[in-house]
């Protein structure tokens, strides 16, 4: 929820990377936290095991001035992605402003994929949320891999909806499309404070997508390889 | 949602004015107003160098990490938690509107002074939050000017 201080001028808002197990959500704050040199940033934290697998959450807080008069403190957020963490992934989505919903875009993903979107939404449920009311973008991760998943398999799988989230296709690691997708996450979070809010930031409504794919596209492909779901 | 969206100015001074009283009765080292979501709302006190956004993430984090372990004893939630260290300690107590009081202290005092002045303190900052959120209900809700697709509004 977001918390505007107007003692200090501020408001801090919380986004969370939600997604699969290794799907490249750590890998996103480790990127932003090297990327980013303008905003004022923390430290990165990462409550992970030996493994480096997220055991709770990785943090990495913003102060930023994209909005006049006031600090604008983005505070970043993963999940852990692997199944056993549910009660984690529900602490971690408390008091959410906004999700950024990464997808591995492997082909054998496609089912950890499909059933930690849905697994986002059961949780949001539980916070007494939905994605109707938390804006949200999409993330097609690991688009350099050989054998990726199309993106318009990925568009009618994870956003053939009326109202279509915007989505980003990205490399983490090399942190192509990490930095378009924290940015229309925030766009979106902060147009709710905008008197003149723009259609195209506001609206989930019609893209301005950077993997924009018209829907008469959104056939879906058959998978060749894997076991991806349709 | 049962949380707190905004602080005035005043409301920001009165809650802060709270915490000195706390910190000055129980001789702690440091106290904060935050939130179950890891959003600080006021502090009081010297860290030192310490990044207060993380300390409240993790504060926050480690509150919620015991909220399972509370409801398998048939507890709603644990309504304080003690981190023991060395030389510095942590006491973390529930507040109402989804809000804890963390509490960093040393060796200058001891868990029962704390704990004793924690307990009052509560009471006064759960009166405080519920007028906050009165408040809360019948502001406007914040607008600016701007559609914030500027290359200013861009983190880069």
């Amino acid at each position: 929820m977001a918390f505007i201080n107007y003692s200090s001028r501020e408001i801090q808002l919380k986004i969370v990377y939600y997604g699969a197990a290794l799907c490249g959500k750590t890998t996103n704050l480790v990127t932003l936290h090297k990327q980013i040199t303008h905003a004022q940033k923390g430290e990165l934290v990462s409550l992970a095991t030996d493994a480096d697998r997220t055991l709770f959450f990785d943090f990495l807080s913003l102060n930023t001035k994209t909005l006049p008069g006031f600090t604008t403190r983005f505070q970043l957020y993963t999940v852990p992605g692997q199944a056993i963490y549910n009660t984690t992934r529900q602490l971690v989505l408390k008091g959410v402003d906004g999700i950024v919903f990464v997808v591995d875009s492997h082909w054998d993903k496609m089912a950890d994929n499909v059933e930690s979107f849905s697994n986002l939404q059961e949780n949001l449920i539980e916070n007494h949320l939905s994605l109707v009311q938390i804006p949200y973008v999409l993330q097609y991760n690991k688009r350099d891999i050989p054998n990726a998943a199309p993106i318009n398999y990925l568009e009618f799988t994870f956003n053939n909806r009326a109202n279509r989230a915007l989505a980003f296709e990205s490399v983490a690691a090399t942190g192509s499309g990490v930095l378009e997708t924290l940015n229309a996450a925030a766009r979106l979070l902060l147009a709710k404070y905008s008197k003149t809010p723009n259609a195209n930031v506001t609206g989930m409504s019609q893209p301005n997508l950077s993997v924009a794919v018209p829907p008469s596209d959104m056939n879906p492909p058959v998978p060749t390889t894997g076991n991806a779901v349709a | 949602m049962t949380g707190i969206g905004m602080l005035t100015a005043e409301d920001q001074m009165a809650i802060e004015q709270r915490l000195a009283d706390f910190l000055a009765k129980s001789e702690a080292q440091w106290s904060a107003l935050v939130d179950k979501g890891g959003n600080l709302f006021a502090q009081s006190g010297d860290t030192g160098n310490l990044d207060l956004s993380i300390l409240s993430a993790l504060a926050a984090g480690s509150f919620a990490a015991t909220h399972e372990l509370a409801k398998r004893l048939g507890e709603s939630e644990f309504s304080a938690l003690y981190h023991e260290g060395h030389g510095q300690h942590i006491l973390m107590s529930a507040l109402h509107h989804e809000c804890l009081l963390v509490t960093i202290f040393g060796e200058r005092t001891n868990i029962g002074l704390v704990r004793f002045y924690a307990q009052q303190v509560t009471v006064s900052l759960n009166e405080l939050l519920q007028q906050a959120r009165e408040k809360e209900a019948l502001a406007t809700p914040l607008q600016i000017e701007g559609d914030f697709l500027n290359d200013q509004a861009t983190i880069t």
